[in-house]
């Protein structure tokens, strides 16, 4: 081994050209891979820290009678089916070790009307228990504007600037300010600014719930709270309102924990458990409606006006979907399968999907660029690996004569090969390991740039607005074993040659 | 005893359409401690010959016994190994490491070997190179030595591995007469000295004087063992 070495390394030095030309290959290599690495791990601790920690959670339940996995951001307005059970669902998860914390919310497109126009815009709004959720998504947004929302506070809401700016000002022609606030003049567009004198403004906005299978959605009129911003990926994130899960269930026409509350008469019941086939039953003999039906009817709203209201259980209403944070290190399928099996077992109608399904395309957006990088990061092998296999057959080919003269002496196959990939793997140590150290030394300086944009795109590239690649110990171990990969493989096919150069090849060739 | 027992031996090449017969059913005996001469013109097949005898050639045809085992049946690894221990080689071309220095290149079979201590390597080499006369050369590489001294070089490292043969094609052809000479006092004072076998092939007749035995080829046959 020692003898191996020695020529090998001595070949290094006496062949110095051709060093050179893999000792640079390698480096540059070894350099772009430990940023491509870098730049995925930053990626994913970002998404981690700015998706997974601040907006979704590791996992979502969504309805099992959901078609689409995809239930924020969806494009074409399809609306997230509800979820009635949140009480079996809430024993289920709080049975699993593996999870660290879930909260229940609504999620829907709604309209944002404006009472002198026909043409809507649309937003997506997020109804939840806001204490609950600063607790699930600390320090997830700030206000710009206004306030956060209190405990218990209803119709109110929180906008983001996004929505503030291009689904209501651009769409609407209304600049949106917090109760109780005056118009920032900082925080204008700069069209808004130019057009200031004829600015509507209006502290409460009006919107009208979409969800399939309700007929009932009523135009609520929210008063504005806050103009928010996310603290990451503000563009993407922006575009979700956020109210009080009451008030959301009522704009979206959902049976809240207050209807439950109400002591329905006997005859209302009646009705409200009448299935869809039993229709017939309203012409049967027990008599619904009355001669003196106009004087009962008023009795009743005075009635249902009047009834006594039970102690109201939030969690009784209806949600769409559930937020569930995992214990640090607990992998996705292992959650998956093992919640996914709780749930259906305890029939509660509900599926888990990971956060980047339900994301839809800004998760599929998300593998689709670590995919790409990881491409790219391929390719880079592929391209070093292809120059460094050329150069070094043709070292092997040169040097024919003094293989072959090794090979008449009695050196074995097992030598030859050994003394070249030694010279590659001292080259791929020298210079990749240099490559290596100059990227970790890059990955660690780029932060101070503080390189920021507003692009969605280049955002989740980010992993957030601020570029911060990252490189912690297994990182580097990934990019020494791929270099260690692309040292393997590139010297295989060189070995090969050199292995089977025989003494009758030196001869022949002297 | 006999060193080398070929009998019947054929070896052909290819050649594009055509088929070498370079050796056409050479018998040969060579007893131990002999220093034998090959003689003959170009391409008849005194190359090929000592290449067969060597194990870096394959025959095609016929029986090989090198120190009575026979080798034309053997694997690589098995012939690698007769190689390094039972025969010593000494090129045309001188065909050192380039890289290493005269001692290191002396040692290397050595080595290969993973049989000895590096002082009895050490020891071994330095005399080698001390009998062939470049004591003060140990510490150069072979690009600053002259032919001549690379020869030296060569036939301290045929004969470090006390091999029982050692073979040399044409050992002169690169040198002047004069240290041409040199080289072949040399061998024949080592073949003296360490008992070993040689076997060189020559077409210069000036080289037969120091053979004690003459083998001459022609057309791939033994004309005339002398």
């Amino acid at each position: 081994m020692k003898l191996m070495l020695k020529i090998a390394w001595r070949n290094i030095w006496r062949h110095k050209g051709k060093s050179l030309v893999i000792g640079v290959i390698l480096f540059i290599g070894a350099l772009l891979m430990t940023l491509g690495n870098g730049v995925i791990a930053g990626m994913d601790a970002g998404i981690r820290k700015n998706v997974v920690n601040t907006f979704m959670g590791d996992l979502v339940l969504i309805a099992d009678k959901q078609k689409s996995d995809n239930i924020f951001f969806n494009m074409m307005g399809t609306s997230v089916e509800s979820i009635s059970s949140y009480g079996q669902i809430k024993t289920v998860l709080g049975s699993q070790d593996y999870i660290e914390c879930f909260m229940p919310a609504g999620e829907n497109v709604v309209m944002i009307l404006k009472e002198d126009e026909n043409s809507p815009s649309y937003a997506y709004l997020m109804g939840v228990d806001f204490t609950q959720y600063q607790k699930m998504f600390p320090g997830n947004m700030k206000p710009l504007e206004g306030r956060l929302l209190n405990p218990g506070e209803k119709h109110g809401i929180l906008v983001p600037t996004h929505i503030r700016n291009e689904h209501i000002y651009t769409a609407m022609g209304v600049w949106i300010i917090p109760e109780g606030e005056g118009v920032a003049k900082e925080n204008l567009t700069k069209e808004a600014l130019e057009n200031f004198q004829n600015i509507t403004f209006s502290s409460s906005i009006v919107m009208m719930g979409m969800a399939s299978g309700s007929n009932t959605s009523t135009d609520i009129r929210f008063g504005v709270k806050g103009i928010v911003k996310y603290n990451a990926l503000n563009t993407i994130f922006g575009h979700f309102c956020v109210t009080d899960i009451e008030s959301y269930r009522e704009c979206l026409g959902y049976f809240s924990a207050g209807d439950q509350a109400v002591e329905v008469p006997k005859e209302e019941q009646k009705l409200l458990n009448m299935g869809g086939s039993d229709l017939d039953s309203m012409f049967g003999s027990e008599q619904l409606i009355v001669p003196n039906a106009r004087n009962k009817g008023a009795g009743l709203e005075h009635k249902a006006a009047a009834a006594p209201v039970k102690e109201t259980n939030i969690e009784d209403g209806i949600y769409n979907l559930v937020f569930i944070k995992l214990q640090h290190g607990v992998s996705y399928p292992y959650a998956l399968g093992r919640l996914n099996k709780a749930l259906e077992a305890a029939k509660t109608g509900v599926r888990a999907v990971t956060w980047n399904k339900a994301a839809g395309p800004i998760g599929s957006m998300t593998l689709l660029i670590k995919g790409a990088l990881f491409v790219f990061v391929t390719l880079l092998f592929c391209v070093a690996v292809i120059i460094i296999v050329n150069t070094l057959t043709m070292t092997a080919l040169e040097r024919t004569s003094e293989i072959g003269m090794m090979r008449a002496i009695g050196a074995r196959k097992s030598f030859i090969g050994g003394m070249f990939f030694g010279e590659t793997a001292v080259l791929s140590a020298v210079f990749g390991g240099a490559g290596i150290a100059a990227g970790i030394v890059i990955v660690k300086f780029i932060p101070f740039f503080h390189i920021t944009t507003s692009n969605d795109m280049v955002q989740l590239l980010y992993g957030g607005d601020v570029f911060h690649p990252i490189l912690m110990i297994p990182d580097i171990a990934v990019t020494t074993v791929q270099l260690l990969f692309v040292t393997v493989i590139a010297a295989l096919y060189p070995v090969m040659v050199a292995r089977n150069i025989t003494p009758l090849d030196a001869i022949q060739r002297d | 005893m006999n060193i080398i027992e070929i009998n019947q031996l054929f070896k052909e090449y290819p050649l594009g359409n055509t088929t070498v017969h370079a050796l056409r059913g050479v018998d040969l005996v060579v007893s131990e401690g002999d220093f034998l001469s090959i003689v003959g013109p170009s391409g008849s097949g005194k190359t090929t010959l000592l290449n067969v005898i060597g194990c870096i050639d394959f025959a095609t045809k016929g029986s090989v016994k090198v120190g009575g085992r026979e080798i034309t049946a053997l694997n690589d690894r098995e012939i690698t190994d007769i190689r390094l221990n039972k025969i010593g080689f000494i090129f045309q071309t001188f065909n050192l490491i380039p890289v290493l220095d005269v001692i290191e290149n002396v040692e290397f079979p050595l080595l290969l070997m993973k049989k000895h201590s590096a002082s009895e390597i050490r020891s071994r080499a330095e005399k080698l190179i001390d009998e062939v006369g470049l004591k003060e050369y140990t510490k150069h590489r072979p690009a600053e030595l002259s032919g001549g001294q690379r020869q030296r070089v060569a036939i301290a490292r045929a004969l470090v591995t006390n091999p029982d043969i050692v073979l040399a094609d044409e050992p002169t052809a690169n040198l002047d007469s004069v240290t041409g000479g040199q080289i072949l006092e040399l061998m024949k004072e080592m073949n003296k000295i360490e008992k070993t076998t040689f076997i060189f092939s020559t077409h210069d007749p000036n080289v037969l004087k120091y053979a004690n035995n003459i083998t001459k080829i022609r057309d791939g046959l033994i004309e005339k063992s002398s």
